[in-house]
């Protein structure tokens, strides 16, 4: 048995095998707090002095080197240099630290406490959330204070990566090769450690709570990023257990990539396409490399992001011609602008929502700014001269903001014609089927459209009331429940009736438990993350559409999600063993809510 | 616009929908720091020192309020003109 095994979210695949290196630890319960002698007060505000600076110059090196396309991060560490450098932290620890005369960690300490209830009282949540920028600013602080220097430059070797937390300053500096795995105490599935673990490939665990009490520096780790566990020096016996499945798991990831370009096709020849989700056109080569057929969701939010001006008509109209050309002659989707909520932030005024997730967003966002949204249109339609593009609108709830959307199409298209700029006016348009008010009326909404793309992340979302963000009910976030089944059908079964193409993204298509039910409804592409695809279109490569049909009949019939869940599990194991024990399902077998 | 023993003091508004949310803030005190004078920033009956980013975050001036700087010292003309121009540029954001 391992010494100790804790258990977080695998959120990047793979088994990594490696001794432990901290890059920071919760720093809370550590502190030494002691008394000073008068005349040791000076000794110690100098102390605290000196790690400031070396905070200082350490946040200057990292900031000198920040590659173009973490720009972002750059104003973040501008301002962590500026809370460096002010008088309130700095000065306010000088002050306890003389009036108590109490050493330099712990009047570091309170002061940081202060500042936390003068934000605490804030009423602005984007504001209040800055103080944990102060924290992560004091902690680099305390860490120099504490003689703990070392950063990840300082690692010698390839080690395993352990952290209470990676802050953008430390993800900058990560020196990918030498780093085998990845594991911290926070973090959730949608965290910054995780799209970069993915984009390396390198296996990672995060919210693993107790992980500091666990691991040690120099420990020997596994990192399980199948199933998401962390195993703190191991038995022999786990050892070869785990060097075993790491081989299986690195000749399956093999094989599976060396067929990733056959198409998918079933056993008994029915076919399916499977598509990418992509945000930015460097993505594509990933894509072809992985067997996508093209790209079935281009999101377009990025060019909006991180930056102080509205992007160009021209700008748009370069990247996506760009996109259309390369991956031609690939199809790809792009989908209109999905601001709002969490994207919201940055540009386009206060979250004053009370309820970001039911407001002004995506579709109606861009009904209201339709200046905005006709810049955007204008680009697209331009960019469909080339290749085999298509578009669609995302967050439908009725045929009016269809209708809507497409005379501002109308508009944009009349306008080209004039300037004498070329598009295809045959440009098929789609929409996102992600309200349950888009299922409920989705043989209306097929009348008025070419497509549909069913956005499972959040049509399970709105149909089950639930964030999955928030822990206290993400368990209820269930892909295979009976409500939710049912309505990806109905809306297949809408779009097959008037006989236009259905596809379906969101993780449910990444998810191997998952696609073998969608293949049942006859479902004719699917979308998903580049780095799935080899995995997937295995699948459907090993399966035959009759059992899925039929494995599909057995699930409508079924009352809970928990026998749906068991009945799919079952499934796999007699037809994919091998699968699953690469996957870690969005499926929560033990019966949570029935 | 009072000028006396050096003293400058003059009203701006804040046109950043976000309000002084943390770029601007950092920009304000960064530029801030770059005079000699006291600078404060002052919402009703609080004041806050303009040089400190933590005091301007805290400070949570929200978009639309109007807030006073008020610089003291040699170069105090310079600095709230200086501090007025981001105001009204909205610190170089587009919203």
């Amino acid at each position: 048995m391992a010494q100790n095994l804790v258990a977080g979210i695998p959120i990047s695949t793979g088994i990594a095998v490696g001794r432990a290196f901290f890059v920071n630890r919760g720093l809370r319960g550590r502190l030494p707090r002691r008394m000073v002698r008068k005349e040791a007060v000076q000794s110690e505000i100098d102390r605290l002095r000196a790690a400031f600076a070396e905070a200082e110059a350490q946040l200057l090196d990292v900031r000198e080197r920040v590659p173009p396309e973490l720009k972002d991060h750059k104003h973040i560490i501008d301002s962590h240099l500026m809370m460096l450098k002010d008088p309130n932290l700095f000065g306010a620890a000088e002050k306890i630290i003389g009036s108590l005369a109490i050493n330099a960690e712990w009047g570091l300490e309170k002061a940081v406490d202060e500042l936390e209830k003068v934000f605490a009282a804030i009423n602005d949540p984007y504001i209040r959330d800055r103080m944990q920028d102060v924290r992560i600013v004091a902690e680099q602080v305390q860490t120099r204070l504490l003689g703990e220097r070392k950063d990840i430059q300082a690692m010698e070797g390839r080690a395993i990566i352990l952290a209470h937390d990676l802050t953008p300053g430390d993800t900058i500096g990560l020196n990918v090769q030498k780093i085998m795995g990845i594991a911290t105490t926070l973090g959730g599935k949608t965290s910054h450690t995780g799209i970069l673990a993915r984009t390396l490939g390198i296996p990672a665990v995060v919210g693993v709570e107790s992980l500091e009490d666990a691991a040690h520096d120099g420990d020997l780790v596994i990192i399980d990023g199948l199933k998401g566990k962390v195993l703190v020096n191991p038995d022999e016996e786990e050892l070869t257990q785990y060097a075993d499945l790491q081989h299986q798991f690195e000749d399956y990831h093999t094989s599976i990539v060396r067929s990733c370009q056959l198409p998918a096709e079933t056993i008994d020849g029915y076919r399916m396409q499977v598509l990418a989700n992509i945000e930015l056109a460097e993505e594509l080569s990933t894509v072809i490399d992985n067997g996508g057929e093209g790209v079935g969701l281009y999101r377009t939010e990025y060019s909006f992001l991180n930056r102080t001006t509205l992007p160009s008509e021209e700008e748009l109209y370069e990247e996506y011609l760009n996109l259309a050309a390369t991956i031609a002659p690939r199809r790809v989707t792009i989908r209109t602008l999905d601001m709002g909520a969490d994207k919201f932030m940055s540009h386009f005024g206060p979250v004053d929502e009370p309820n970001p997730a039911l407001g002004l967003r995506a579709i109606r966002f861009c009904l209201r700014h339709r200046e905005l949204f006709k810049t955007q249109l204008r680009a697209i339609l331009r960019a469909s001269r080339v290749g085999n593009v298509s578009m669609m609108f995302p967050m439908i709830s009725g045929l009016k903001e269809i209708r809507r959307a497409k005379s501002l199409m109308a508009d944009a298209q009349a306008e080209l014609k004039a300037q004498g700029l070329p598009f295809n006016a045959q440009m098929p348009v789609g929409i996102m089927v992600e309200l349950p008010a888009a299922v409920m009326i989705a043989e209306i909404l097929a009348q008025e459209v070419d497509f549909f793309s069913i956005g499972t992340n959040d049509l399970i979302q709105y149909s089950l009331g639930i964030d999955r963000t928030n822990q206290q009910v993400s368990y209820l976030y269930q892909p295979l429940h009976p409500a939710i089944l049912r309505s990806i059908k109905q809306v297949v079964d809408a779009a097959h009736q008037t006989g236009i193409e259905v596809s379906l993204c969101g993780e449910v298509a990444s998810d191997p438990f998952c696609v073998p039910i969608l293949m049942g409804m006859q479902i004719d592409c699917i979308s998903l993350t580049p780095k799935a695809i080899p995995g997937i279109k295995r699948i459907v490569r090993q399966a035959r559409m009759e059992e899925c049909v039929n494995l599909l009949k057995q699930v409508l019939h079924c009352r809970t999600v928990g026998r749906i869940n068991r009945l799919v599990t079952d499934t796999i194991f007699q037809s994919f063993p091998e699968e699953l024990s690469f996957y870690a399902s969005l499926l929560d077998t033990d019966d949570m809510g029935g | 616009m009072n000028s006396n023993n050096g003293e400058v003091r003059r009203q701006v508004k804040v046109s950043n929908q976000l309000g002084l949310h943390a770029r601007p803030a950092a920009r304000l005190a960064q530029e801030a720091q770059q005079f000699e004078s006291s600078i404060a920033l002052i919402q009703d009956e609080t004041a806050v020192d303009a040089k400190s980013i933590l005091d301007v975050l805290t400070l949570a001036a929200p978009f639309g309020a109007t807030l006073e700087i008020q610089a003291k010292g040699s170069d105090a003309k310079g600095a709230v003109e200086r501090l007025e121009a981001l105001f009204l540029n909205r610190f170089g954001e587009e919203r």
